[in-house]
């Protein structure tokens, strides 16, 4: 039963993108209606699977004789997943056909965001190490071709090939860690490992803890692995809303839940784990605050929101992290693509020749403040309610320097979200650049991921009640969305995330004040925020360092006979002297 | 006497190879060298799978009075199916590649003649034999890396590779001569008997001669210095078998070399390690070169070393843990990049051919040049993609098998040195996604490149064998398991010459 659901989940996305290969970039009203129909037709059959076929039970699905056990695991936090990809995938299709109308290349750009989707769902669904470590290689695959999709553009291009490598060499930790568990049970199940994980020596599962942890921190653009999010604006918006902030991007964080039973007791990991993740909430919020980009602004938050993500799975808080993960997922999906909307009217995405376009289109601005005020924490939305319950956790369960800072990050937060809304949407009047207001198709999709925003807090209960009874060995309670609602506002740390939200608008109020004693104290602070706080140019440096190498080796290869005599010659010596050595 | 089975697999196309050529000469029709060595690699390919479906085919087998014996062990059979597989589908891509050039038939026979040596190679059991079969090998590469005979850069290419085979060579022979001093002997499964030789300081001179002398074919740094003119300047069907195949034949024959040498001293552990250290230099050395290369064929040649490196990974993290599992995942992975770099430098003869007016600028097909090919000819910018994909690594494709396999094989040793050499390894991979990934990049380009715009027809016939090698390497990513029979057996043939 369960394995219908997952095939159909999985295959449907990747029979569409197979169709669309086939057709060829012959007929673009057929190729958005196909692409349209595939990617529907999954997040149909991923709704199917959460109403019908969620169990904790792993089902096989291709018995490849040497993949050993190719098992799928519909529990709860991977049906989660799936059912985020595939819906918000869908929408993000149907955006696109709005978006990318008269583009070229539309069979490669549908072909690849429906591999990505059917690529997605299969590694959240996942019950064997192998077959998650071949979905995260296939969604980063899927990922920079659609950073690079307009090749033509060196920048686009150096963004792809640098987000590739930087979560490859991620990729690289989670190899390490799959293979040494394989080597220890015998095994790739994941369930196997979650069992057997106590009984491993210490020094292997120190090393598996954290080496999981670099690959979900280049996955999920933790600091210092960030620096590939924002270059990957370049990519098509649409793809920028799926893949960089609703769906790939919490990859991650998915592994650190997934394995956070195994990994809670090795020593020191949770304290890595809170570190990394406030860290990263901190440092890209303030680079959000300064970024003169639309995009890169957003995706400075993302950044900095799945540092809530990381940080609540370190201090224990499974549910508000994946929680908040949902709530982040639909709000930002939200913002991207309100911000494609602005985009194509406009033309640019720089937000000093953006402004006052919300006389232009209201309704896009309108559902853009909805999406920023979820962001922002602001009640009753989504946002209000995980983040909360991510601080109300911290609080708990967590270093209190943790809980301070996320609580000025929250200020953060409010504090860049009102000023890109301002200079997109107000202040400065650019009006003229956009003649007219977004199109039905698009106004639609906002429209439904707004009604999701508003809403999805509601499904808070039966989420908790499906992640406690499907997930073993996981710290989880089940609430109902009312028991947590009323437990959240008789909490302290809501009212004081309240105020830090309310004080980041009161910052913006006063901006007229402050801005002259900002740029006086810190000015520093700004331009280290614009340099990234080099940790661009620190993510540079292995490439750079690569590039000089061979420059020098390539000196080797002189292409003269005598000197590839030499090196015979050479080797010949080499081998006798070690041949002597082993002798003696 | 009668000749076993597997004596017709080598047979036929070097007794074909002067039959053909005589027959186009004499008609004056090259087509009948095209077609008669399609047919007759046709035939030796259902002659070996007639040979591995008898049983009792396998097993040594005594030529000329005893005199020369031949083996058809796993390793054998390894590279007799490589040797094949690229032999036949390099056939058909030439009948477009090469047709017109001047002595066209002298092409096929010597194709012929490399395909069958290349088979004999790997049967070879005793060192002369061996020695005998590897200068052939020489002998008819030699004359198609050069059959091009314009640009003089060609014969250059052509002179290095010789000379330095040479050299290689007599080391070789140096080798023979001491083994033969110390044991008696020069057969290859004899030799680990050869008791009172045992630890023998010559002995061990001659493994560390045969290592220098056959590296050289087997292209490990620093003995490549040949390997990417030689490659980049051969007719292209030729740099896909040098790359694919004739550098697997080099490392089958230093293993066949070595392995009793070390058996007999005790030295395999030792080897394992030696094998580890050239293998992590070759994977790095490779890459690097690899990410300054502006030519698409230089640049693939300078891959061709570091995957060199992944097998040798596998391999010595074999020997130097006595494991098996990592001798198959090497082995498998010698028959995937066969595969794939196959595939890679046919796809890239594809495009110098429509590129190209002229056959003779082989080497200087610039990957700039390629700048929105897949417009044009898109299956064989999706051929080229699937082969570099898959030389990286990315899963679901034949090259993330086998070295997720050598992978496993050196974590499952539980050493830690081995277990650092593997993560080095899987960062070079990431490394070479540097230098694969933007030839992706300029192939889909919405703007083409003066040379795509001007370029000619690829076609069918050429893009018969690209097809085929891509829908090889994707169903060997999803069933690994169809290829690990062939790739164990070898990885078994190779743990007992060794003594383990």
């Amino acid at each position: 039963m369960s394995a219908f659901w997952i095939g159909l989940t999985i295959g449907l996305p990747w029979l569409g993108a197979l169709a669309l290969w086939l057709l060829g970039d012959r007929r673009p009203a057929v190729q958005h209606g196909l692409a349209v129909a595939a990617a529907v037709a999954g997040a149909l059959a991923a709704v199917g699977l959460a109403l019908f076929a969620a169990n904790p039970v792993p089902v096989s699905l291709m018995p490849a004789a040497l993949w050993g056990e190719l098992t799928f695991q519909p529990d709860g936090l991977g049906v989660l997943l799936a059912l985020i990809a595939a819906v918000v995938g869908s929408l993000t299709v149907v955006f696109s056909t709005a978006y990318m109308r008269g583009e070229h290349s539309l069979a490669r750009y549908y072909a690849l965001i429906l591999i990505f989707i059917g690529a997605m769902v299969g590694l959240v669904l996942s019950a064997s190490l192998l077959l998650l470590f071949i979905f995260w290689e296939i969604t980063a695959l899927c990922s920079y071709a659609l950073i690079a999709f307009h090749n033509d553009d060196p920048r686009a291009v150096a963004a792809g090939v640098k987000a590739l490598i930087m979560t490859q060499t991620g990729g690289v930790g989670l190899l390490a860690g799959v293979l040494i568990i394989h080597s220890q049970t015998g095994s790739y199940a994941i369930n196997d490992f979650l069992v057997q994980a106590p009984h491993f020596p210490p020094g292997a599962l120190t090393i598996v803890a954290f080496a999981f942890l670099v690959a979900a921190m280049a996955k999920s653009a933790q600091v210092p692995f960030h620096s590939w999010l924002p270059d990957a604006m370049e990519a098509p918006t649409p793809v920028s809303a799926l893949i960089h902030a609703a769906t790939l991007v919490n990859a991650g964080v998915y592994l650190l839940a997934r394995f956070y039973p195994a990994f809670a007791e090795v020593p020191g990991w949770k304290a890595a784990v809170v570190g990394v993740g406030v860290l990263s909430a901190l440092l890209a919020g303030v680079m959000a605050l300064v970024a003169g980009d639309l995009k890169r602004v957003l995706a400075y938050s993302t950044i900095s929101q799945l540092g809530y993500m990381v940080y609540a799975v370190g201090t224990g808080a499974i549910f508000a992290s994946q929680f908040h993960l949902l709530s982040h997922a639909v709000f930002k999906a939200l913002l991207f693509l309100a911000a494609g909307a602005v985009i194509q009217a406009t033309g640019t995405r720089r937000l000093s020749e953006l402004g006052g376009l919300g006389r232009a289109m209201p309704i896009v601005r309108n559902f853009f403040i909805v999406g920023a005020l979820a962001l922002a924490g602001l009640p009753v939305l989504n946002g209000f309610w995980s983040k909360d319950l991510v601080l109300e956790s911290g609080f708990e369960q967590g270093p209190t320097w943790a809980v301070v800072t996320m609580l000025a990050v929250s200020s953060l937060t409010a504090l860049y979200t009102v000023r890109v809304v301002w200079l997109v949407f107000f202040g400065r009047d650019h009006s003229a650049r956009a003649t007219a207001e977004a199109p039905v198709l698009m106004r639609v999709v906002l429209g439904v991921l707004a009604g999701l925003t508003a809403t999805t807090w509601l499904a808070a209960g039966l989420l908790s009640q499906r992640l406690s009874d499907t997930l073993t060995g996981q710290p989880l309670a089940t609430m109902s969305t009312w028991e947590m609602a009323v437990g959240l506002l008789a909490e302290p740390t809501t009212y004081l995330a309240l105020g830090a939200s309310a004080l980041g608008l009161a910052l913006w109020a006063w901006r007229g004040r402050l801005t002259p004693w900002v740029e006086k104290r810190s000015r520093f602070v700004q331009r280290a925020a614009e340099a990234d706080f080099g940790f661009d140019w620190l993510s540079r440096q292995p490439a750079s360092l690569a590039r000089r190498s061979a420059t020098w080796l390539a000196r080797t290869q002189t292409g003269q006979l005598n000197w590839n005599m030499a090196g015979l010659v050479g080797a010949l010596a080499l081998i006798l002297t070690l041949l002597v050595w082993r002798a003696r | 006497m009668s000749t076993p089975a597997f004596g017709w697999v080598i047979a036929l196309p070097l007794i074909a190879a002067p039959g053909l050529y005589l027959a186009s000469r004499l008609s004056r029709r090259p087509a009948v060298a095209r077609w008669l060595c399609l047919l007759t690699l046709a035939g030796d390919g259902w002659l070996y799978f007639m040979v591995t479906r008898t049983p009792g085919a396998a097993g040594a087998q005594a030529f000329f009075g005893g005199s020369a014996v031949m083996q058809w062990d796993g390793l054998a059979q390894l590279l007799a199916a490589l040797a094949l597989t690229l032999g036949t589908l390099v056939a058909l891509f030439s009948t477009a590649d090469i047709a017109g050039a001047p002595d066209e038939e002298k092409y096929y026979a010597l194709l012929l003649v490399l395909v069958g040596v290349l088979i004999g190679v790997g049967c070879a059991r005793d060192l002369f034999n061996l020695w005998i079969w590897f200068e052939a090998l020489a002998v008819s590469t030699y004359l198609l890396v050069a059959f091009h005979r314009e640009p003089p850069t060609s014969l250059e290419a052509t002179v290095k590779y010789l000379v330095q085979s040479a050299a290689g060579t007599s080391l070789v022979l140096l080798g023979i001569a001491l083994v033969l001093m110390q044991t008696g002997t020069l057969d290859l499964a004899a030799i680990p008997l050869a008791a009172k030789a045992a630890g023998s300081p010559a002995l061990l001179a001659a493994g560390g001669l045969f290592v220098v002398g056959l590296g050289v074919k087997a292209a490990l740094v620093p003995l490549h210095s040949w390997l990417p003119d030689a490659h980049a300047q051969a007719p292209s069907g030729i740099s896909a078998m040098l790359s694919g195949v004739v550098i697997a034949a080099g490392l089958v024959a230093l293993l066949r070399a070595v392995a009793p040498l070390a058996a007999l001293s005790d030295l395999r552990a030792d080897v394992g390690w030696l094998f580890l250290g050239l293998g992590a230099v070759n994977m790095l050395y490779g890459n690097l070169l690899a990410l300054r290369q502006v030519s698409l064929k230089r640049l693939l040649a300078y891959s061709s070393l570091s995957h060199i490196g992944y097998v040798l990974l596998g391999i010595g993290v074999a020997l130097s843990s006595g494991q098996p599992a990592g001798a198959a995942a090497g082995m498998l992975h010698l028959l995937n990049h066969g595969l794939m770099k196959g595939l890679a430098f046919l796809s890239a003869g594809a495009l110098v051919y429509a590129l190209q007016t002229s056959t003779t600028q082989h080497a200087s097909l610039k990957t700039i040049d390629l700048a929105g090919a897949a417009q044009r000819y898109p299956l064989v910018a999706l051929a080229l993609s699937v082969a570099l994909l898959s030389l990286a690594g990315l899963p679901p494709l034949a090259g993330f098998t086998s070295k997720w396999q050598i992978f496993a094989a050196g974590f499952a040793t539980g050493h830690g040195t081995t277990e650092l050499l593997v993560a080095f390894a899987a960062f070079n991979s990431v490394l070479s996604l540097a230098y694969y990934a933007p030839v992706l990049n300029i192939l889909y380009r919405q703007q083409p490149s003066e040379a795509v715009r001007a370029g000619r027809l690829v076609p069918a016939v050429m893009k018969l064998p690209l097809l085929a090698l891509s829908l090889l390497i994707v169903v060997v990513g999803l069933r690994p398991d169809l290829l690990q029979g062939l790739a164990a057996a070898a990885g078994s043939a190779l743990m007992a010459a060794i003594g383990s």
